[in-house]
């Protein structure tokens, strides 16, 4: 069975294209970058990143609500945030490109110019939305608006340039049941050697502590 | 009616010292650690099974166990939501623990025996005494034998030069910075970092001893993921990164006068009225985190050592008397993040490299000291925790939407995204990082709290704030000046400085004061028999160096105190 498909199978259209359209905005896939090695091309989303992070924010939050604790699933309210912030973008008429009307429908993140994507971002951590119209938890509250902003640049360049993407078919498995399948692609588009026993990198000792009788003196 | 003498809260930079410490002067132990224990036999699958309760014998750690779970990749060890290194339950299938932040940031923070120090990048300097004399309610030169003793046991050791250090000598020799071979910084200048890592293996350089062999050998390999779990060694006891799971842990349990408890959730310090002390801790109620039961220990003495969030944390939801200070005055260093590309030509002049090997020998291994401003230090990552530290957050935005004003010594400032991201990461293995640690003032408004209605299963949750001062952000200013300065002279082509959000917590100090909860002994004022031993006893924040050394000095410092006081 393909566990990641059916996982990901399990999560809302709508959402899945809103942070295909978020992560694919930040991390691209650059064809033009192919002189340096095919490798260099793949982006997020070629690396599945957009369900690392629907995974995240599925599994970030725990809150005891009445008598049990329940996990608050953030991933399908985040998207959310996202398409509201994108509508006030163009009916501001602060967005650059127009926007692609055949995906507004599902998701009017997605349908926004990668860079329009970018300006989305930026409006939402100013706080330059109507907060009111805003999905819980975010409605009328700003601080939490901006912490999930940075969260969503750091988290995608987190799981974009880490192991992640090479647990394969495992990805969205339970953490600890995930099997690296092969070396990560972003890891050789960067030129990290991976995990090694350790570097014959020794260049010799600046300053060494020496210890006598309680006392320690420097040579 | 006791089950020991000592109840110590949290197994971190600051317990585990206290735990060993108390226990050689003969007194008996109780740790109670939140999170899992790893390379401990009674738990053999720690993220999925309960395993056993207690564990009280040097004989039940097993570094093939350790080596197994601490595996060096970076998402699966510090991944902050589903992480071996995460502040949360030990069973991964369950969501971590939330703290509330309504800011730009990240709490780096972790559970487990061992505490925070597992990740940490062993960074051991001393304070600054200008930011202790006439500032603490102790001096510097009381801390001094205690420095000595942690320093000592840990050990501490500067760190080996790497291409990555030789050239950030280089840079800040050219840009003026002395040397200051000194564990006492009275005056600015550079030097390798004092970190707790065992010194290099005597073979490594020698091709006959494979790599994989030298890591199953005492001492460092230089394999340069320190804060994505070291596993060189032979012996749980002989890891090169000293982090309190292999330092102080074995030899507290080497006493036979300790028990650790791990997968226990403190939730309240229980107390009593005592006619001649008045209002007493006398014991600890704790949750197990896979059963959900609640246990009750009591001891004659209880030591709070859960962090600078979870101590106020449970200090508040234990009810215990108001206290104006309690969870206030917290300082973070105001982090900055500053890093600099380098062309291969420029590489191959001053290093005769082509590279920096970001990825090679102590995460951090050499820094400039600044008393009265802060420090910068090198500190190379691997490349997920790398790309987001330097492009992925920042403070200031994103570069492509407001660029640095003109004049400014970086070329981008803030978030970088899109096609020029993944053109700077091509550039990875030739840029060297910096982290810049501010002398952040203290302020009354920074603080945690407890949410008045969000509640987790232990409690109220926190609430962090921090917003840094005015001084505070020129000193971070210039620091980031300083660090551009350096990574010019040595070369680089190309200044990227992050604008890391003020709230990137990595070292909380400060929300416990000594002075105004504790007295000088670190016991609660208004608590009798209640200690604090960790990072948020510290007056300060100790003027900008790694406050982790300071809270294992105080914490041996503590433990003497503890057994004058109620035991001798």
């Amino acid at each position: 069975m393909h566990r990641a498909k059916s996982y990901i199978n399990s999560i809302d259209l709508s959402t899945v294209a809103t942070f295909r359209a978020l992560v694919e905005a930040i991390v691209p896939n650059t064809p033009a970058l192919a002189v340096y090695g095919a490798e260099q091309t793949a982006g997020a989303v070629d690396l599945h990143i957009h369900e690392y992070m629907i995974w995240e924010l599925d599994h970030s939050l725990s809150l005891f609500l009445g008598t049990h604790l329940t996990v608050v699933p953030l991933a399908a309210p985040t998207a959310q945030l996202l398409n509201a912030g994108a509508v006030q973008l163009v009916t501001s008429g602060r967005a650059q490109h127009a926007p692609n009307h055949a995906v507004w429908e599902s998701s009017p993140y997605a349908a926004l110019s990668p860079i329009d994507r970018i300006r989305v971002l930026a409006m939402l951590e100013q706080l330059d939305v109507d907060l009111g119209s805003l999905p819980p938890p975010y409605q009328y509250d700003g601080g939490i608006v901006r912490f999930m902003v940075d969260f969503l640049n750091r988290q995608t360049m987190f799981g974009n340039y880490s192991e992640w993407s090479a647990y394969g078919t495992t990805r969205l498995a339970t953490p600890t049941e995930r099997r690296l399948e092969y070396f990560p692609i972003s890891w050789k588009q960067v030129g990290y050697p991976g995990v090694v026993p350790g570097y014959r990198a020794l260049l010799g000792y600046k300053l060494t502590i020496v210890r006598e009788g309680g006392e320690s003196t420097i040579v | 009616m006791y089950d020991a003498d000592v109840i110590v809260i949290g197994s971190g930079g600051g317990g585990a010292v206290a735990a060993k410490e108390l226990a050689e002067a003969g007194l008996q132990v109780l740790v109670l650690e939140a999170g899992p224990w790893y390379g401990n036999k009674n738990w053999q699958n720690p993220n999925s099974e309960r395993g056993g309760e207690w564990s009280s014998s040097y004989n039940d750690l097993d570094v093939a166990l350790y080596k197994k779970l601490y595996n060096g990749y970076e998402n699966n060890m510090n991944d902050g939501v589903s992480g071996v290194f995460r502040f949360g339950p030990a069973d991964r299938r369950r969501t971590p623990w939330h703290r509330v932040m309504r800011q730009k940031g990240d709490i780096w923070q972790l559970s487990g025996v061992g505490g925070t120090t597992q990740h940490y990048w062993t960074q051991s300097p001393r304070a600054f005494p200008i930011a202790v004399d006439g500032i603490w309610p102790i001096s510097y030169k009381e801390l001094i034998p205690y420095y000595e003793k942690a320093e000592a046991t840990l050990p501490v050791q500067f760190s080996p030069t790497t291409p990555k250090e030789e050239l950030f000598y280089y840079g800040a020799k050219k840009a003026g910075w002395q040397l200051i071979p000194t564990l006492n910084v009275t005056t600015p200048g550079y030097r390798p970092n004092p970190n707790a890592i065992l010194p290099t293996n005597e073979h490594l350089m020698d091709p006959n001893y494979s790599l994989e062999q030298l890591s199953h050998m005492e001492g460092c390999t230089l394999k340069g993921n320190c804060v994505n779990g070291c596993s060189v060694g032979p012996s749980v006891d002989k890891i090169a990164k000293r982090s309190t799971l292999v330092s102080y842990i074995p030899l507290a349990l080497k006493t036979g006068n300790v028990a650790i408890r791990p997968n226990s959730f403190a939730i309240k310090i229980l107390t009593e009225q005592d006619p001649k002390e008045g209002l007493r801790a006398t014991g600890v109620q704790f949750r197990d985190t896979w059963t959900g039961e609640i246990g009750e220990l009591h001891a004659k003495t209880v030591v709070m050592a859960a962090g600078c969030i979870e101590s106020p944390r449970l200090w508040l939801n234990s009810g215990l008397p108001h206290n104006a200070w309690v969870g206030r005055g917290l300082t973070n260093h105001c982090f900055d993040w500053v890093s600099g590309v380098f062309d291969e030509k420029e590489l191959m002049k001053v290093l005769g490299m082509p590279s920096v090997y970001p990825y090679a020998g102590h995460t951090s291994g050499a820094r400039v000291d600044i008393p009265g401003t802060g420090i910068f230090q090198v500190s190379c990552l691997s490349p997920g925790l790398m790309s987001y530290l330097t492009y992925g957050f920042s403070e200031a935005g994103y570069n492509a939407l407001n660029p640095p004003e003109p004049g400014a010594p970086w070329d981008i400032r803030g978030r970088v995204v899109g096609p020029q991201l993944k053109e700077l990461m091509m550039n990875y293995t030739r840029t060297m990082t910096m982290l810049l640690l501010t002398d952040d003032e203290t302020l009354y408004h920074n603080r945690v709290e407890v949410d008045p209605l969000l509640k987790d299963e232990n409690g109220p949750i926190p609430v962090v704030y921090y917003t840094p001062s005015k001084k505070t952000l020129q000193r971070r200013d210039k620091l980031a000046r300083y660090a551009s300065e350096t990574l010019k002279q040595a070369g680089a082509k190309t200044i990227i400085r992050s604008d890391t959000p003020f709230s990137f917590m990595l070292h909380i100090e400060s929300t416990m004061r000594m002075g105004y909860v504790t007295d000088t002994n670190c016991e609660a004022m208004q608590v009798k028999r209640l200690f604090i031993a960790d990072n948020s006893v510290h007056f300060n924040g100790i003027g900008g160096p790694n406050p982790t050394l300071t809270t294992q000095a105080l914490a041996t410092r503590t433990a003497e105190k503890i057994f004058n006081q109620y035991f001798a």
